[in-house]
Parts: structure tokens; sequence; C-alpha cells
């Protein structure tokens, strides 16, 4: 362990951080595919509580920053922590919601089937389980799709109940990567609104979104182009510094100061 | 390792495969309609075969060729020509008969002194099917004859000397009948002794593996591989997961095969049923993580298809199937001892027709573990690519 982390390290039981303390610190952080540099010495620090959007274009890094943070890749260097602890670590991943890009549900099981799979895997049994599964599935409105084939859903059915797998088990932090894409407004907003409680809640939101009009609902931002993270603060913060007044200019401008 | 997860993954297994028709068909239905057309195709018993037969000649031999001529089946299945020993392997080679049963000459006086004769059957054996529909006729017919014979023997000493010894009914016949000769080939070419077996192994191999790389390649496609990995559950879960929900599936095709093999086509079995099982176990783990380290390399569905003749059509040919292995070319019988069905049909055959045990097939099973062993490690070296 190379980087001195404030708070006190337990070996046995993690030390959740409460609202505004640091939930993930990320150290100069460096993927290079063969030749391509998809994430490049990238630093952030993301507080307990907030919800943090990741925008940028396809392609800049976004996924690739995601999936180190969930440690399903491994850094080529630079590190991460979750929770004061270096990752990847399965205790961690424990208490991580991870929603993928594509809705990564399996079709030939039912709602039910799906969440209940995800519940199994995170230790989640018996009538919790059952109360949970209930709560998640009329939270995004599938309620009554419970015992029907994931299958024959359409796409904004499958990314809701995506979502709602990625939350079923409580976690601590909800890495969500576009969890809008296909999902018309109206649901779009719901969403929105439920990432705004569990902030409340004391949950983390990691969210990636190349919508710049959803960026203002996040409480903080990281701009990021070409594996370079090349802004981060509050949206309110962004545009004033820019001299900009909506999101879109904020980040050519952004981007046009990295090309100088 | 937790096993609360590694059921859980293997109960969502176990629950797509029980959600999709199509698969459990391919499963349990297949190989026993594959399994009934094979046995139809190899077994031919309609037609009329040939005996040729070396008649006792000794003094009193006529009681007993009487016997014979009218023990021996219609010519609706069987035509009998009459030669000298002398002309047995000439008959059998000129395919004149297809088998010949051979009487000492001095066969009846050895029967009535107690003496215990040998009567010699000699097949002509490069038809499997014949030799095998030969093999039990001639056998039902000695055994006949030795009934009869007993009978005759029982009246005789009645009226002869007053003394009465009762006709033997399945006991011990008076005369032995030696096993049969094979003039080509041997018992190992029948359907009934030597392929039926091996359809377990083959069964579980090739389902096994198709099932496992269809439903990786799936998991890693529609992304949940990456949910899954992102959770505690370690890589090591994932595979032991995996494993255990297809070899239940495995197991259960091949008690359902074994079934059908023992009552259905009445093969004859001799084994242990356990021992089936492991022989079973030890091939689809093995194939199970050869499916999953051969789906790092496919894209999708029809690129796993493609692995199927290099995976399957080699070792249906190579690992003594059909043909034994030492009837092979040179050249290809190194080939046949890197397949690990080599050694499964080996095992399978040692275990359910000669009763094998443990012991009798340590070398197979230490080959299939080998086998096994070396799956799991690139399975699991691929595992990194297949999230990545």
């Amino acid at each position: 362990m190379t980087e001195a982390i404030p708070g006190t390290r337990k070996r046995q039981e993690l030390q959740k951080p409460t609202n505004g303390e640091p939930m993930v610190v990320v150290n100069q952080l460096v993927k290079q595919f063969g030749k391509l540099q998809a994430v490049n010495n990238l630093s952030l620090n993301i507080h307990a509580g907030e919800t943090f959007g990741l925008i940028g274009p396809n392609g800049s890094g976004k996924t690739t920053l995601i999936r180190m943070l969930v440690g399903l890749i491994l850094p080529t260097s630079g590190t991460i922590h979750i929770m004061n602890e270096r990752i990847p670590s399965q205790k961690v991943a424990a208490h991580i919601g991870y929603m993928t890009q594509l809705s990564a549900l399996y079709l030939d099981l039912t709602a039910r089937e799906n969440m209940q799979f995800f519940c199994n895997v995170y230790g989640l049994r018996g009538k919790e389980q059952k109360q949970r599964i209930m709560e998640m599935l009329e939270r995004v409105d599938l309620a009554d799709r419970i015992d029907d084939v994931v299958g024959h859903f359409s796409g904004g059915m499958r990314q809701r109940l995506s979502l709602a797998c990625a939350l079923v088990h409580h976690p601590s932090l909800a890495l969500l990567d576009e969890p809008t894409v296909g999902v018309d407004p109206e649901l779009r907003r719901e969403f929105w609104d439920y990432f705004a409680q569990l902030n409340k809640e004391g949950v983390t939101i990691i969210v990636s979104t190349h919508q710049l009009d959803e960026a203002t609902r996040c409480a903080r931002l990281g701009l990021m182009r070409n594996g370079i993270l090349i802004a981060q603060d509050s949206p309110q913060e962004l545009l004033r510094q820019s001299g900009q007044d909506n999101m879109e200019e904020a980040y050519l401008y952004y981007a046009s100061l990295q090309e100088v | 390792m937790n096993f609360a997860r590694i059921a859980a993954l293997a109960s969502r297994i176990i629950r797509q495969v029980f959600r999709d028709r199509r698969t459990l068909v391919l499963i349990f239905i297949v190989p026993v309609v594959i399994m009934t057309l094979l046995y139809l195709v190899l077994t031919n018993t309609s037609s009329v075969h040939t005996l040729a037969i070396v008649s006792p000649s000794g003094t009193g031999s006529d009681r007993i060729n009487t016997l014979i001529t009218n023990l021996l089946p219609g010519k609706d299945k069987v035509n009998v020509t009459y030669i000298n020993a002398n002309q047995v392997n000439d008959t059998l080679t000129k395919g004149n008969a297809d088998a010949a049963i051979i009487f000492p000459p001095d066969f009846t006086q050895q029967v009535f002194a107690g003496q215990n004769p040998s009567v010699q059957i000699v097949l002509e054996g490069s038809d499997p099917n014949v030799a095998n529909a030969v093999r039990d006729l001639t056998g039902a017919f000695t055994h006949q004859l030795g009934v009869a014979i007993s009978a005759l023997k029982a009246q005789q000493a009645q009226t002869g000397q007053g003394q009465a010894l009762p006709p033997v009914l399945g006991g011990s016949l008076p005369f032995t009948v030696s096993d049969p000769q094979y003039l080509h080939g041997g018992p190992q070419y029948t359907f009934n002794d030597s392929i039926a077996p091996v359809f377990i192994g083959i069964f579980s191999f090739f389902f096994v593996f198709l099932l496992t790389s269809i439903a990786f390649l799936r998991e890693r496609s529609q992304g949940t591989i990456e949910r899954v990995m992102a959770s505690p559950m370690t890589r090591s879960e994932l595979v032991i997961g995996y494993i255990f929900g297809f070899l239940l599936f495995a197991l259960v095709q091949s008690l359902m095969i074994l079934l059908f093999v023992i009552f259905a086509l009445r093969v004859h079995y001799s084994g242990n049923l356990s021992l089936v099982f492991l022989v079973t176990a030890l091939l689809t783990i093995g194939s199970i993580n050869l499916g999953i380290f051969l789906s790092a390399f496919a894209q999708n569905e029809f690129q796993i298809v493609q692995f199927i003749p290099l995976v399957f059509g080699i070792q249906i040919f190579l690992s003594g199937v059909f043909w034994p292995i030492d009837q092979l070319p040179a050249i290809l019988r190194p080939i046949s001892y890197i397949l690990p069905l080599t050694y499964a049909n080996d095992a399978l055959r040692a275990v359910m027709l000669k009763g094998a045990d443990l012991a009798g097939i340590a070398w197979e099973l230490a080959a299939l573990l080998i086998f096994m062993v070396l799956m799991i490690v690139l399975s699991a070296l691929t595992m990194r690519r297949q999230i990545a």
C-alpha cells in the first residue's frame, strides 16, 4: 500500500465513509490497451453521498474507468481506493452496485429470477430478498411483469430491470454506465429523482452519460476526453469558470483548453 | 470459496436449461433416438445365416446326429451344411458358412462315458452383426442339445441299468462349449458388446461442451459476466458453479443412457454404476472447461459450431468408438492417445463389459484426470480475456 489514505483502516470490517468523506480516491490512473491510452494519468476524488457524473463522448474512457473502479480490469499504473480499500477487493465488491452499458440480463429467465440470482450472489436471502425484489420492481414500474421472461421485454424495460438488479442489494456505491440510454424522458426524470433520493440515504452514485442535459443533476462532474479528465467540479462552477451558459458549450471550452 | 454463491450460479444454470425445451430434448431425447437408430442400423437380424457342422462320427453317433438335426432352427433362420473337420477354415474363409460347430469324432462315446467332451465354435467374424447373431444362435443351439442329451442319458440309464438320473435342466451340460473363436476380428466388433457403452461418454462430452460454450458465450455477449465478476463472486466460484450446473445434466443423462442401453437395447452390463459416474464426471468436468476455454475464442454461436468438427469429429473417428485403435494406421495412433475420449471409451468398456474395478481402470482415470486439470487451467487462464 503506497498511498496514505486518511482515516482508520480495519482489516475485518469495511469502514464505510459518511456523507462528505472520500468514497473513491483515484490516483494517477493509467490504462493502456496496446498503443491506445484509454485512461491517461487520471486522479479524482468522489465523496460519499454525492452523485458524480462522468461526462464525455463515446470512446473518451468513461467505461474503462468504471470497469477499473469495479475491479473488472486492472490499471496499467496508478491506484484506486474505495472505502479505504485498494481495488480490486472482494470485500468492497459486495458493497458496489454495477449497471453495465448493455442491459446484462438473462433473457431466458423472468424478471424475478434475474433479481433472485443477483440477490443470491450478493448474499441477500429469504424474506428480505423477497421484500427487496418487490420494492425494487415497483420502483422501476415492473411489478406487474415480475414473472415475465426478460427476452420479451422492450429495451427500456430491460434498462429498468438492469438498474433494479444493480441496486437490489443496497450497495453503498452505485456505478451506473449510461443508465438512461434508451429510456424515455419521463422515466429518465424518475431515474434521476431516484438517484437524488439514494444520495439522501447515503448512497454514492457514479454515473456516466454523454447526454449533457443530465449533467446538471449531478453534484459534481468529471469531463473526460481521450482518456484525460479535462475538468472536475460542480456543474455551476464549471459553467461559471468557462463563462458559458450551457454544459455543451462548457465542455467544448474545456476541450479547447486541453488542445492548446 | 463461498458455496452459497456457487449454489446460486449452479441453480441458475439448471433453471435456464429447464426453461429451454429444445435443450432438454437435446440432452435427453436425442441420445436415445440416435442410439436406437444405430442399434437398428448395426444390428441386422433378418437374414438367414449358414452354419457348418462337423458331426460326431464315432460308433453310435446316429442318435446324436438325429438330435442335432431336430434341434437346429428351421430353414427360415438357418441353412446347414455338414462338412469334415479339415474343411472348416476353407468353408468359412470362402464365405460358404458364417460359423462352424465342431464336434469331436468320439463325441458320442465321451458324452455317454461322462467324459465331458468339448464342442468348438468358430465364427467367420468379419461382419460383426452376422457374427453376433450367429454366436447367439449357436449358443442357444448347443444349450438345447446339451439338455436333450442329458435327458437321453437319463432315459438310457433308467432302461439300461435301472438307475434313475434326473434330466439336467439349466444345470451343467454333458459337454462343454469352448469360447467362440473368431477367424477375423473379434467380439469387440459388435454393437452390443462394444459400441453401446462408449455412447455414455460421447453424449455427455459433446452435449456438455456445446451447452457450456454457448452458455458462456451468451454470458459474455449479453454482458452478464461483467455483472457477475463485479460481484463478490470469484473466478474459481464461477467455474465451479458452471461445473456443478452442467455436471448434473451430464450425470442424469448418462444414467438415462445406461438404463436405455441395458433395458431397451438389452446390452450386456456387468459394471459398477459409481465407476461409470466417476468416468463421466471426470470427462464432463474436462469438457465443461474445454467449452469455457474455447468460448473465449468465439464471437458468436456460429463460431462455436465451427469448433465442433475439431473437438468432436476427430474424437469420433480416432478414439476407438467404431474401430479399435490398434487397427488404425500407425500415423494416427499417437493422436488417439492424446484424445480424452480414448480413455473414457476404454474405461467405460472395461467397467460395463468386463466389470472392471477401480484398479482396473486406474490408468484411464489418471489420463482423464490429467485432461480435466489441463482444461481447468486453460479455462482459468482465459477467464481474464473473457471479461476484458
